[in-house]
């Protein structure tokens, strides 16, 4: 009896503790909108296959939001991206109409004091949205404040849920759905089971049903990049409606792009469409915040494939940090002979944008900035030192802006050294941690890559 | 705290048309979030004829968490912790089964047909269901002995969760 009772005793408090158990999950609900080098970097010690698509993710999606992996991503994300493509229209008569739309949707299956308090709570928000509207940055926080409220937010998702499972259940077209549904639950079970269970990740068919319910009526589309382990040097991104596939986005609707990690979405968002000089100057000081993680980024790419393979051509965009100088010439004289011997490989994949873009930024040494406060300023200098001045005051990245970087990117000088000679990973900079200095010996001036080669192996330290 | 009007409409609902056998009250006037309900033993079982409490918490992000039911009196049951707590194994109440669609009038109809068929294979007292399923006269003796040693009377709601105490002394 005493023993069957300590056992009842320890099965009640584990079932208890299943009960009150919590998955430890950190961070905002939704996040705020992140430049997505931050993906890059997450995934720098990751195998080959995601740090080659993270490196490339830059290049076409320059933010992203993080969304809470609590089994409701998929719904979070897709359900905020809705609401910020409303906001995104600046239409309030259009927030209005979809709020009419939604509140009045029949739910199913259901008393309605199971889903009032749901219910009102989106029409809370799009009524906040609405009010807010005509500044979108004010509609977007409170957006952003609802979808961080616990509670709320619970109200707002579960009646996405309910909405999409009382679109299938009244659907007579539901047979489309069902090659995706398990043949011994139904229709019926599908909902209880799938749909209706918080928590439960959303599904192909969840997706396809809250496209149909939530973003049809309002011509919106869905874009998926998949991280995954396929093969490949990017994302692969998918469409819902298929339909959209293949199409320009600006002949589309709004556009509500996700990244999908396995088991896991957040919210993506692309680069602006090149129209304007001044967007690329914005992306560049965006990235001035990144310098660390770019370098580290760097070492972890030398690490896993070794430098014989790595396109040095990009990285003669670079601007020197220290030792280059103002008045230091190799730049515009490199010798032939040495980048014969280097051999790049100038379709290396991972040698994207981010790097010739970010890295001119870098900030400058701390003894180098009483000089020079502004690196880029001195980025330019050498450009123009270098090239002379039919050089734009910008070095253009060939992924932000094809047709100038096409024009002017021939002119750079093909000089793959200095980079290395510039960065602390030499131990001739002052910063690294075997710090070397150099002597100056002017017969290895055409050798410049002997020298600084050797350095490039330390990098492993 | 969205869910105010949700929980006043259930609780109206139960009240209105409670399982037979029952009825609601809120534990305190001030606070939606705890219920005090009395529950005959169903007719034809071993619990006929005994009274007892059951207290239901509603915690605060309830709908999207489950509500918990526990016994505030003994009950000698396959699927009740034999002891204090009075917790009760209800496949519906678990985390990872309750939907926010589900209604407290449910879990309530679910707790009284349990008295009327215990699941054994799902038990918290072993024992108890073993005796259930093996010999059920020994069984059905026993309940009633716990139903007039602890169920007569009006139950006594007195500790968070009720407890041995309430048992009629």
């Amino acid at each position: 009896m005493e023993s069957d009772r300590d056992y009842s005793a320890d099965l009640a408090a584990q079932e208890a503790a299943a009960r009150e158990y919590q998955p430890q999950l950190e961070g905002p609900l939704v996040g705020e909108r992140t430049p997505s080098h931050a993906i890059t970097e997450a995934y720098a010690k990751a195998d080959p296959v995601y740090v080659q698509k993270t490196l490339a993710l830059p290049q076409t999606y320059s933010h992203y939001r993080p969304v809470q992996g609590d089994g409701n991503c998929g719904w979070r994300a897709i359900g905020f991206g809705y609401f910020e493509a409303l906001v995104q229209t600046g239409n309030a008569q259009l927030v209005g109409a979809e709020r009419d739309r939604l509140i009045q949707f029949p739910i199913l299956d259901h008393s309605e004091m199971v889903y009032e308090d749901m219910r009102d709570e989106v029409a809370f928000l799009m009524n906040d949205i609405q009010a807010a509207m005509p500044d979108q940055e004010a509609a977007m926080d409170v957006l952003v404040q609802k979808f961080n409220d616990l509670d709320v937010a619970n109200h707002i998702l579960y009646y996405l849920r309910l909405l999409t499972s009382s679109f299938l259940k009244g659907d007579p077209n539901a047979t489309e759905y069902l090659g995706f549904i398990p043949e011994d639950i139904g229709v019926v079970g599908f909902c209880q089971n799938y749909l209706e269970l918080p928590g439960r990740e959303i599904e192909h068919v969840g997706i396809l049903l809250l496209y149909n319910v939530l973003l049809k009526p309002c011509a919106m589309v869905i874009e998926i990049a998949y991280l995954d382990r396929s093969p490949g040097p990017e994302v692969n991104t998918y469409r819902i409606p298929s339909e959209a596939e293949g199409r320009d986005p600006s002949s589309l609707g709004p556009v509500i792009y996700l990244l999908f990690r396995p088991d896991h979405y957040d919210i993506l968002y692309p680069h602006p469409p090149p129209s304007a000089a001044h967007d690329i100057q914005v992306h560049r000081v965006s990235a001035l915040s990144h310098e660390h993680q770019i370098a580290s980024n760097i070492q972890n790419n030398f690490q896993a494939f070794g430098d014989g393979a790595v396109d040095m051509t990009a990285l003669t965009l670079i601007p020197g940090v220290s030792g280059l100088g103002m008045g230091m010439p190799p730049l515009a004289a490199p010798a032939p002979s040495s980048i014969e011997s280097y051999s790049p490989s100038p379709q290396s994949p991972w040698m994207p944008s981010p790097f010739a873009d970010a890295i001119p930024i870098r900030q400058p040494q701390p003894q180098l900035k009483q000089e020079q406060p502004a690196p880029s300023r001195r980025a330019m200098s050498v450009v123009s030192q270098t090239v002379g001045s039919r050089t734009p005051p910008l070095r253009f990245s060939e992924y932000c802006h094809p047709q100038v970087a096409e024009n002017y990117t021939s002119h750079e000088p093909c000089f793959t050294t200095s980079t290395f000679k510039n960065s602390h990973f030499n131990t001739a900079h002052y910063n690294n941690p075997n710090f070397q200095p150099e002597e100056y010996r002017p017969e290895q001036d055409e050798s410049n890559y002997e020298v600084v080669r050797p350095t490039g192996k330390r990098r492993s330290h | 705290m969205a869910s105010q009007k949700r929980i006043q409409k259930e609780l109206a609902e139960c009240t209105r048309s409670p399982p037979p056998g029952m009825s609601i009250a809120l534990a305190s006037e001030s606070n939606l979030h705890k219920w005090h309900v009395v529950l005959q033993g169903p007719p034809n079982t071993p619990y006929a004829g005994g009274t007892f409490g059951l207290v239901v918490t509603l915690p605060v992000e309830y709908p999207f968490k489950a509500p918990a039911v526990t016994f505030a009196t003994r009950i000698y049951h396959p699927n009740v912790t034999n002891d204090s707590q009075g917790s009760i194994c209800l496949g519906a109440l678990k985390p990872e089964n309750w939907k926010p669609a589900s209604k407290l009038l449910g879990v309530l109809e679910a707790v009284r047909a349990l008295l009327v068929e215990p699941m054994p294979d799902d038990p918290l007292e072993a024992r108890i269901a073993e005796e259930y399923k093996a010999d059920r006269k020994e069984f059905e003796k026993n309940a009633r002995a716990y139903v007039a040693r602890y169920a007569k009377g009006q139950p006594k709601f007195d500790g968070e969760a009720g407890g041995a105490e309430a048992a009629k002394s």
